[in-house]
């Protein structure tokens, strides 16, 4: 099948290929021969929509709601996944551990309830090489970042993430340059910080491009209210 | 009513990474190729599935969308329903049961498979009537079952070389059909 073939013959095998009736071998002869041939390509296109248009007598079937669930989480991940990306559990048990120690200290008297930060996160990774903490003032709708370990790689940034329950992970917004700085959260989702976790992904300049996460999930930790 | 030129949008859009585009164009197409997956493997569970990745595929090759001279819908129905043919195949290739077999749809041809409800499927749809009407069946099991020479063979108890010297023939006569 290397050999060149006239239109005629360029046309026939063209609707072959498009019905699918070439061996692999012939198919990728002609994906060949058509790579270099704008005329074969039009002909390949003609017939694709042709045969295309034995579908308009097939009714339209709403797919159920199932699957384009699935199709979100094969293409930009849930919740669930993110956590298993990175094993929360360590992560959890150690706020948890840092939340018992702020309660001891709270309660103790050992600091004076004050005007402050309503909540407070440790968005660390587990090996600490990114360690931020952010605190939630509800006055300024603030975040106060202050990012004590690690920084964006070279020509990316990373971007803050609010996941509520089994919600997809919300930007807040990417981390500044700075080691801190302020992100101010929308105020419909400061009810979403209660029980929430946050995470920080690699991104490219500017932030994600899809409104999820793209790159590794670098941190996360939960939040704790005060 | 989404027009081919939103269709068109959309898919630019989805290609620069636009999850927002993305669900307007599920909401827009996802039903028609829904359909045609389920026409072509006959079984809703797989045609879940081929959907599902479809619309992966469609993520993830949209970029490649404009290189290739298709219209929007050829586009989206030509990556659907190869891909219901190739799962179609494998399901066949490792012999399906006989479970499976019954939920295969009746091949005759059904009136739906003619139906006119465009100027381009009632221009093929009458040049597929010019031709006798075994081939054009053949022509519609290729592209809707995906049927190989080797079964229109056997189905038609003819020698491999027949059917297909027969078959190139009456594509050729639709072709000649078609550009008339």
């Amino acid at each position: 099948m290397t050999q060149p073939f006239d239109m005629e013959e360029g046309r026939i095998l063209a609707a072959e290929y498009a019905l699918g009736l070439l061996d692999d071998a012939q198919a990728r002869a002609f994906e060949e021969a058509m790579s270099t041939n704008p005329d074969l390509r039009d002909e390949y296109a003609d017939w694709a929509t042709a045969f295309s248009a034995v579908t308009d007598g097939i009714a339209p079937v709403v797919p159920p709601v199932s699957a384009k669930t699935a199709i979100d989480t094969v293409l930009f991940g849930k919740p669930r996944s993110l956590w298993q990306r990175i094993g929360v559990m360590p992560a959890l048990l150690g706020a948890a551990a840092a939340a018992l120690l702020l309660f001891a200290v709270v309660n103790l008297g050992l600091l004076a309830p004050a005007p402050g930060p309503t909540y407070t996160a440790d968005i660390a990774a587990e090996d600490h090489s990114l360690v931020v903490t952010a605190s939630f003032d509800d006055t300024s709708r603030t975040l106060r970042i202050n990012r004590a370990a690690g920084a964006a790689r070279d020509g990316r940034v990373l971007e803050l993430w609010l996941i509520a329950g089994d919600n997809a992970p919300v930007s807040l917004g990417v981390l500044p340059d700075a080691a801190t700085g302020d992100i101010i959260v929308p105020a419909d989702l400061v009810a979403a910080l209660d029980g929430g976790v946050l995470a920080i992904s690699d991104e490219p300049l500017g932030g994600s491009p899809t409104g999820a996460p793209t790159g590794d999930v670098l941190a996360v930790g939960p939040i704790t209210a005060l | 009513m989404t027009t081919p030129q939103d269709i068109e949008h959309l898919i630019a859009r989805v290609a620069l990474g636009e999850r927002a585009a993305f669900d307007a164009l599920y909401a827009a197409t996802s039903a028609k190729l829904f359909g045609i997956c389920l026409r072509v493997l006959g079984n809703r569970a797989e045609a879940e599935d081929a959907l599902q990745e479809v619309y992966v595929k469609i993520w993830n090759k949209a970029d490649r969308y404009q290189i290739n001279g298709f219209s929007p819908m050829t586009w989206l129905i030509t990556l659907s329903r190869n891909h219901a043919i190739d799962r179609l195949r494998a399901r066949r290739d490792r012999g399906a049961g006989m479970d499976e077999a019954a939920e295969i749809p009746d091949a005759a041809p059904g009136p739906e498979d003619l139906a006119i409800a465009s100027d381009e499927a009632g221009r093929v749809a009458a040049c597929m009537k010019e031709l006798p009407p075994d081939r054009a069946e053949a022509v519609r099991r290729a592209y809707l079952e995906g049927e190989t020479y080797q079964e229109l063979a056997d189905r038609y108890a003819q020698p491999l070389n027949t059917i297909r010297t027969w078959l190139r023939r009456s594509l050729l006569k639709l072709r000649e059909c078609l550009s008339t």
